[in-house]
């Protein structure tokens, strides 16, 4: 996708504003050399060679907002509070997510999942229909619990847009549109969508394009702009951009294969027509380019026909056998 | 779903099927490339087409492909059918003057984008909004087993090809 990135900066002016956004925001405390986060290293060099700290405890502008104090959370929200008491949470965060993915523990990568639901629930509300929202709490639960990680505080979530989309947020947060809703053919076909935006959660893929996004020096590009515009957005501005970028860009191509593969069989052993998510991509592939309500679906995935090509690959006639259910209509369920 | 999303042609020879499944009768030989127009039924891998010829039967989908101009930008790249049939459906669709014009799009519906989301400030109360909706493991088996699903010993699938079919 050729996103234009609405965060880049160039203007060097920004710079100081920068600086001190990250000092109020405590970002300049020791920082750990990173190699791969070189950008934002040098960022706080500087500024600390330019400008005398202001006090540490000194409040944080915007602090009161909901999702700074979520990622003060995030930051260590079991751990001793002594231990984290000087380090800030942003670098913290940065160092973190340069780690490898199984030193992030389940509550650490469930707050993530928080904060980026919060980013999507931000740009969408839930849908008012509550009807529909426990049906998809029901489904997806089910399905979740046939998953690898049935534990998890599964939660699923109707936005309340015309589009068709589906996401998902580490920790069990899995988000459709009604755009999508009112599109599928049958409950097999959400079962399936369902399955595959699950598998994204147990292999933790949304963890993976963080990390990629936080070495990839964007994260201080996007600092430069988002803190100067709003000085107050505080400690989650990070988590925000970096929230933004992955909804935005999508993720790791293979990933979303793997997704494919692993939510056709995920579907399939919770008793649903393995052919629900196939279903759902023969649609999706005869949807005319220009179509603006799949706009952001199809830039972030691989071509439908090539997603249904490799599934073809993988699954064979060995699935057939399972897929002999006549199909059950949405409306079924929801009594209507 | 526009008129064009329906047609689709047979990628490989098969047979035209009475009811769902191989084991169904045949109701006649289906040529590589033979066009056909999907209807809304389907039964798990099975979709049921309607000739030019008028004959209506069941397909795998695994044996269609799409339609020259139906959803061509979407399909798969990498030969030169493709390519030719993606050309093809460009001059069909609006230019990209048109299509980038917002909110007069006459296809209608424009989704949650990018846009949207570099405009987002998080909202946390509408998370725990949400967070009140989950369901416990027990409630989910209660919803299955008023559902009748049952759940099946499935093997994963191989990440390689495996060319069986």
């Amino acid at each position: 996708m050729n996103t234009v990135n609405p965060l880049a900066h160039s203007s060097p002016l920004f710079g100081r504003a920068v600086i001190s956004a990250c000092l109020a925001a405590g970002l300049l405390s020791p920082v750990q050399a990173q190699n791969p986060l070189n950008a934002l290293q040098q960022l706080l060099q500087q500024g600390q060679q330019r400008q005398q700290p202001p006090a540490r405890n000194a409040p944080i502008p915007g602090g009161a907002n909901a999702a700074a104090a979520g990622l003060l959370n995030l930051v260590a929200p079991t751990a001793t509070p002594a231990a984290n008491a000087p380090a800030g949470g942003a670098a913290d965060l940065i160092k973190l997510l340069s780690q490898s993915l199984e030193q992030i523990d389940q509550p650490k990568e469930i707050e993530i999942g928080r904060q980026l639901a919060a980013v999507l629930l931000g740009s969408k509300p839930m849908h008012p229909d509550m009807v529909l929202q426990r049906y998809v709490n029901r489904l997806g639960r089910w399905i979740s619990l046939q998953s690898s990680r049935p534990d998890l505080p599964w939660t699923f979530v109707v936005l309340d847009d015309a589009g068709y989309n589906a996401f998902a947020a580490p920790g069990g947060y899995v988000f459709l549109t009604k755009g999508l809703i009112d599109r599928v053919g049958d409950e097999s076909e959400l079962a399936g969508i369902l399955a595959h935006e699950i598998t994204h959660v147990t292999e933790k893929h949304h963890l993976k394009a963080l990390r990629k996004s936080a070495q990839s020096g964007l994260l201080a590009q996007a600092l430069t702009s988002q803190l100067s515009g709003s000085l107050g957005a505080g400690l989650s501005s990070q988590l925000l951009a970096m929230g933004r970028d992955v909804y935005s860009k999508g993720l790791d191509q293979e990933d979303e294969y793997e997704a494919d593969r692993a939510g056709v069989a995920l579907a399939a052993r919770a008793g649903f027509d393995p052919f629900g998510l196939l279903a759902a991509l023969h649609q999706l592939r005869t949807v005319a380019a220009d179509n603006a309500a799949f706009t952001l679906t199809m830039s972030t995935h691989p071509p439908a026909q090539n997603r249904m090509d490799a599934l073809e690959a993988a699954m064979g006639n060995r699935l057939d056998a399972l897929s002999g259910k006549p199909p059950v209509a949405l409306a079924q369920r929801l009594g209507r | 779903m526009a008129q064009t999303a329906d047609n689709f042609v047979v990628k490989r020879a098969t047979e035209l099927r009475m009811a769902p499944g191989d084991a169904s009768a045949s109701a006649g030989p289906l040529a590589a490339q033979t066009p056909v127009t999907r209807s809304a039924a389907r039964q798990g891998a099975w979709v049921e087409v309607r000739t030019a010829q008028g004959g209506t039967g069941w397909v795998h989908m695994f044996d269609l492909t799409p339609a020259a101009g139906a959803g061509a930008a979407n399909s798969g790249s990498g030969n030169a059918a493709t390519g030719a049939l993606r050309g093809l459906s460009n001059l069909f669709n609006r230019s990209p003057a048109q299509a980038s014009s917002g909110g007069t799009s006459t296809v209608g519906i424009r989704g949650l984008s990018a846009e949207d989301l570099s405009r987002s400030q998080p909202n946390l109360n509408a998370v725990v909004q949400a967070e009140a909706l989950r369901l416990s493991a027990d409630q989910a088996r209660t919803f299955a087993a008023d559902a009748k699903l049952v759940t099946q010993a499935v093997e994963p699938l191989p990440a390689a090809p495996v060319p069986n079919r």
